[in-house]
């Protein structure tokens, strides 16, 4: 007969409210062997800025476009002290960014926080917050697409080339076009950007608001695409300029209200549809900086 | 003494043991127009793709001299080439769909050319573009329409227009009119041969259409088997054609 032995394990439940630290797996998920990895492209890409390198993308135990390779650059960043924050649209309450920290308080045990400035690593979907990124903190950015070039050339092997010999004037072409066609620079997100003067770099689907952010921060960035294989970073205090026309100067649009909730004039905000007569209301997108704003 | 604007000593360029051209030498002057005829699988193509620089020959030297600068073009850094061929050669394909962007706009893509050679500002490559879409007799108002909605003839003529903007000292045109039909193919030839008065251009043309290097061409070389087999002035050529084949595709042109 089988001996039925005692197959529960046991889990720590010291961790807050979210899921239990489970020792089962290596801290922050992946092996060590892989960050080692991953750290060495993410050194490479500091050292190139906005060159991107190319690396062996795990699979992630979620689906791709969910941030596998955000994930996986912060996977390889993170140490027992650091405090994470996750953002999804600028809210930390919302699936990706929930999801996101779970995952990383099972399988790392460290600390979250919600509170920008107390973060020294934020991941983050298609927002930079609010309050100014400082110093030491690292802020990752998900990537679904790295490649700026890719809706001109489909060719991987013309697009590596058009970067290695700055070849970049076909990328005023989109703007041209949307000139042309709306008489302004349609483009809100995914804004092309130079990055010290050399490299075009997609700066993911952040709106175009956030843009100047970017331009000579004192925070770490770095970019993770994970099915696409590539890793690419900005350096602190690094000049990113967003593409223009000398006519129709880059302009980080934002709508053109107050937030309904902290009455913020200056920050980016989303609009909500609050009931069937087609009524809304704007929004801070920043979901911690309104929380504070409003607190005050 | 005028100095030619490219010479041509010994290119040879084969695939694997298939001869795609042997031993050519020639030069080109400022302002003049050569055609290039022969049948099909002469050498022709392989030809004026390893002196637009999108084939790299075999052997052989190919020199421009543009503005007093010589150019050793197969010796020079890929940057540099690509360089130059952007800002001094252009290149109108048999098929206008090879050398446009469907999915942009006719004046992005005449825009296009100007962007990649470092034009910044909206409202001078806006007027530039209208200049050269009327320029191409294509009517204003189509400036902002897809390519995909032009006819034969008129993607043919956008192309030309795109290649031109940026005033190139060499422009290269492989078959431009194969693709069309005879009303249009007069219209666009038409409209080449008053550019080039008009613009002094310096052109290398591909064709197995004698009329049309009749028509254009001031100079021409008659190629067979991947070799030159005679040049000369094209109306002395075309009158007076020295090599049996010559005389065959001469007396092969049908009159109507």
């Amino acid at each position: 007969m089988r001996k039925t032995n005692n197959v529960i394990k046991i889990k720590d439940f010291k961790v807050d409210k979210g899921l239990p630290f489970d020792q089962e797996y290596n801290f922050a998920y992946l092996d060590e062997n892989t960050k080692k990895m991953i750290r060495r492209a993410i050194i490479k890409a500091l050292c190139i800025p906005g060159y991107q390198v190319p690396f062996a993308s795990r699979e992630m135990p979620m689906p791709y476009g969910w941030g596998t390779g955000g994930v996986q650059v912060t996977a390889s960043c993170l140490t027992k002290r650091d405090t994470l924050k996750i953002i999804d649209q600028g809210a930390d309450d919302t699936t990706n960014a929930v999801s996101i920290r779970n995952f990383f308080k099972k399988t790392s045990n460290i600390k979250t926080t919600e509170i920008t400035e107390k973060a020294t690593l934020i991941q983050t979907r298609h927002r930079i917050p609010e309050t100014p990124l400082k110093k030491k903190q690292i802020f990752v950015y998900q990537v679904p697409i790295p490649e700026p070039l890719a809706f001109l050339e489909p060719k991987v092997s013309e697009t590596i080339k058009m970067h290695s010999l700055s070849e970049y004037g076909a990328m005023h072409v989109k703007l041209y076009e949307d000139i042309s066609k709306n008489g302004h620079i349609e483009t809100a997100y995914a804004y092309p950007v130079k990055t010290n003067d050399r490299y075009i770099m997609d700066p993911s689907p952040i709106p175009k608001f956030d843009n100047p952010k970017m331009n000579n921060s004192p925070a770490i960035q770095l970019f993770g695409a994970g099915r696409e294989q590539r890793i690419y970073a900005i350096p602190p205090y690094t000049k990113v300029k967003s593409l223009d026309f000398e006519d129709y100067p880059f302009d980080p649009f934002k709508a053109e209200h107050a937030c309904d909730i902290c009455g913020s004039k200056n920050t980016y905000l989303d609009e909500i549809i609050v009931d069937d007569a087609g009524n809304k209301s704007f929004i801070c997108s920043d979901t911690d900086f309104c929380n504070k704003r409003k607190n005050k | 003494m005028i100095i030619p604007l490219l010479n041509v000593t010994n290119l040879s360029k084969s695939y694997d043991n298939i001869v795609g051209c042997k031993n050519i030498s020639m030069s080109l002057y400022p302002g003049e127009v050569l055609g290039i005829v022969g049948e099909s699988g002469s050498g022709k193509t392989t030809l004026i793709n390893c002196l637009s620089g999108n084939l790299e020959p075999d052997r052989g030297k190919i020199i421009f001299n543009i503005n007093n600068k010589e150019t050793d073009f197969l010796n020079i850094s890929e940057s540099e080439k690509r360089k130059f061929i952007r800002t001094d050669l252009a290149f109108v394909h048999q098929n206008p769909r090879d050398g446009l962007r469907l999915n942009v706009s006719a004046g992005g893509n005449i825009g296009e050319k100007l962007m990649s050679v470092g034009y910044r500002h909206y409202g001078n490559i806006r007027s530039l573009a209208t200049k050269w879409i009327n320029k191409v007799e294509i009517d204003k108002s189509r400036i902002d329409d897809l390519p995909i909605t032009f006819s034969g003839g008129m993607l043919q003529r956008l192309q030309i227009a795109k290649n031109l903007i940026t005033s190139p000292n060499v422009i290269f045109m492989d078959e431009p009119t194969g693709g069309l039909d005879v009303s249009v193919q007069a219209r666009v030839l038409d409209l080449i041969r008053s550019l080039v008065n008009e613009l002094n251009l310096t052109v290398i043309i591909v064709s197995h259409d004698l009329a049309v290097i009749r028509l254009l061409a001031d100079k021409m070389i008659v190629m067979k088997n991947g070799t030159v087999i005679e040049s000369g002035l094209s109306d002395q050529v075309l009158e007076d054609p020295q090599q049996e084949y010559t005389q065959l595709l001469v007396s092969s042109v049908l009159h109507v």
